[in-house]
């Protein structure tokens, strides 16, 4: 695997925050961003489902493999040098419920998070 | 020489052999370790080896010097074992912690080392899609 697309929601000040923090690290994978639902995003993948692109956070490695939501993250995670242990901790078959229901509460929440935390622009 | 001054006398005498004996272990025992951790790299292993070692020894015989002191008179051979057992089990008690937390730096840095051959991502896919290079 040589690169992940990471579909992210433009509106959201949380996730643009969370898209500075990652372009920080230092990374085993690249990661390429692409607004949701975006033009860009659907010419390079016709067949993909759009609109669930932009409940949540996808994540699209360059074979077309496609994971939704808090697999996304995980992917995201998997792919940078400091958190790659992690990413396998939190996928655990112990860890994965509690992993799965934290990414989307904070996912379905992230614009008042976003609000409450100040980081609309 | 006095009753009080043989049990000073042999309280030194088991902690330093003790001491010696857990270092001397831990310097044969822990060198595969470091050498699987630094790939293979032997003179550096031996060299961290060592400077473990050397870190071990000086916190043993610190600890073992500064418990030295008994606090009050040993009058028997009965009141000389008692004081010996409890300062010996202390000491033993302090190696016995210090060899742990020296396993766990080992296991610790073996495991750091071997963080890259994991190259299976974490969670399977949910589900696939076509991908247009071009774009």
């Amino acid at each position: 695997m040589q690169a992940l697309t990471v579909l992210y929601d433009p509106d959201c000040g949380l996730c643009r925050r969370a898209h500075e923090w990652l372009a920080e690290q230092s990374k085993i994978v690249e990661l390429k961003f692409m607004p949701c639902a975006s033009d860009e995003a659907r010419k390079r993948y016709p067949q993909l489902d759009h609109d669930l692109t932009k409940k949540d956070l996808t994540v699209v490695d360059d074979l077309g493999r496609v994971y939704f939501g808090p697999k996304g993250w995980l992917m995201v995670l998997w792919a940078l040098v400091r958190y790659r242990d992690w990413s396998y901790r939190l996928a655990a078959p112990e860890l994965l419920p509690t992993t799965k229901r934290v990414v989307s509460m904070i996912s379905q929440n992230r614009y008042q998070i976003s609000k409450a935390t100040g980081l609309n622009r | 020489m006095t009753i009080g001054i043989s049990t000073y006398l042999i309280y030194l005498s088991i902690s330093i052999a003790l001491t010696i004996w857990v270092a001397r272990t831990l310097h044969k025992n822990g060198r595969v370790f470091l050498v699987d951790v630094f790939h293979g790299n032997e003179a550096l292993a031996d060299s961290v080896n060592h400077l473990l070692v050397v870190g071990f020894y000086l916190i043993n015989f610190g600890y073992v010097t500064l418990a030295l002191k008994l606090g009050y008179a040993v009058t028997s051979a009965e009141q000389s074992i008692e004081a010996l057992s409890v300062k010996v089990g202390m000491v033993l008690l302090v190696l016995g912690g210090m060899h742990f937390f020296n396993l766990f730096i080992f296991s610790r840095m073996r495991r750091r080392s071997h963080v890259h051959p994991n190259n299976y991502p974490p969670v399977t896919p949910d589900t696939f899609t076509a991908v247009n290079q071009e774009a």
